[in-house]
């Protein structure tokens, strides 16, 4: 039985609640900033299976990171996202006065 | 168990605690503040990989960054105290089934997959920054083009979005 640290079962059993909690707080949430904080919790969740699956991987050494390179991608995405859906949020609240997605019904408005 | 296994337990508890807080605690601000303990958590967790340039990249990008944005957004949005933002009429049903199922169906996955190789990680003390830095500009060179033209579309869209219209001024001032 090899440590904590040393066991990829750990990793991705994490991750995997990351993602459901993730899931849970898009579903749940009455308000577009707590669906867009879940769906940060789904890219953190994916981007830590890759680091994992890169550090356990067979060829792991100090120049072979291409999970890094992945993970660091979806960083850079989730900055992205992060501009787009303040400017969106800015825009519903300034139309509508309240950021319930449930209030955001018709498309041309 | 060693230093790197306490360390990695602390950080599994930190991080399981503070993403179910960001999925349940109804004052939306809170959810926030436990983001970011979520993130460093999943920070800790990278340095304990021996991602060291994931893990500076997580606390610069997402912690100073994009907790920044939410919060601007979370403080920005009014009645963050008068009502309770979890309400949503009993329909916890659906996303728990969803969830329980996706957990399960995950963990059974991860269980039974005979993974390769389950024993250390290459947790040496050199940087990982040279390496990524040489594959940015080698073979990941297009994707990082791409990247960056992504990145400044999305910077000219969320202006063009946020910007006000000068169409509805003129229909508030008529």
């Amino acid at each position: 039985m090899s440590g904590i640290a040393d066991n990829l079962t750990i990793y991705l059993t994490l991750s995997a609640i990351f993602f459901v909690f993730g899931i849970l707080a898009t579903l749940t949430r009455k308000n577009i900033i707590g669906l867009f904080m879940g769906v940060e919790l789904m890219l953190n969740a994916a981007a830590l299976n890759f680091v994992a699956f890169n550090a356990f991987s067979k060829e792991a050494h100090s120049s072979w990171l291409h999970g890094h390179i992945f993970s660091l991608f979806i960083i850079i995405l989730a900055a992205i996202e992060a501009a787009v859906a303040l400017a969106i949020v800015l825009r519903v609240f300034a139309m509508k006065r309240n950021i319930d997605p449930d209030h955001s019904v018709e498309l041309k408005g | 168990m060693s230093t790197v296994d306490i360390f990695v337990l602390a950080m599994a508890i930190m991080g399981v605690i503070s993403a179910a807080l960001v999925a349940f605690h109804p004052n939306i601000l809170h959810a926030a503040v436990s983001l970011i303990f979520s993130l460093l958590s999943v920070a800790g967790l990278y340095g304990a990989l021996g991602a060291d340039f994931l893990a500076a990249a997580q606390l610069i990008i997402y912690v100073g960054g994009i907790i920044v944005v939410i919060l601007f957004a979370v403080m920005m949005s009014e009645n963050i105290y008068r009502s309770r933002f979890l309400d949503n009429g009993g329909k916890f049903l659906f996303p728990f089934t969803l969830s329980l199922v996706i957990l399960f169906g995950l963990s059974k996955f991860i269980a039974a997959t005979p993974w390769p190789r389950t024993e250390v990680v290459n947790r040496n003390l050199t940087t990982t920054v040279e390496s990524i830095g040489l594959a940015l500009v080698g073979p990941y060179a297009i994707v990082f083009q791409y990247v960056a033209i992504v990145l400044l579309s999305g910077l000219i869209g969320a202006v063009v979005v946020a910007r006000p219209h000068h169409h509805e001024d003129e229909k508030r001032g008529a």
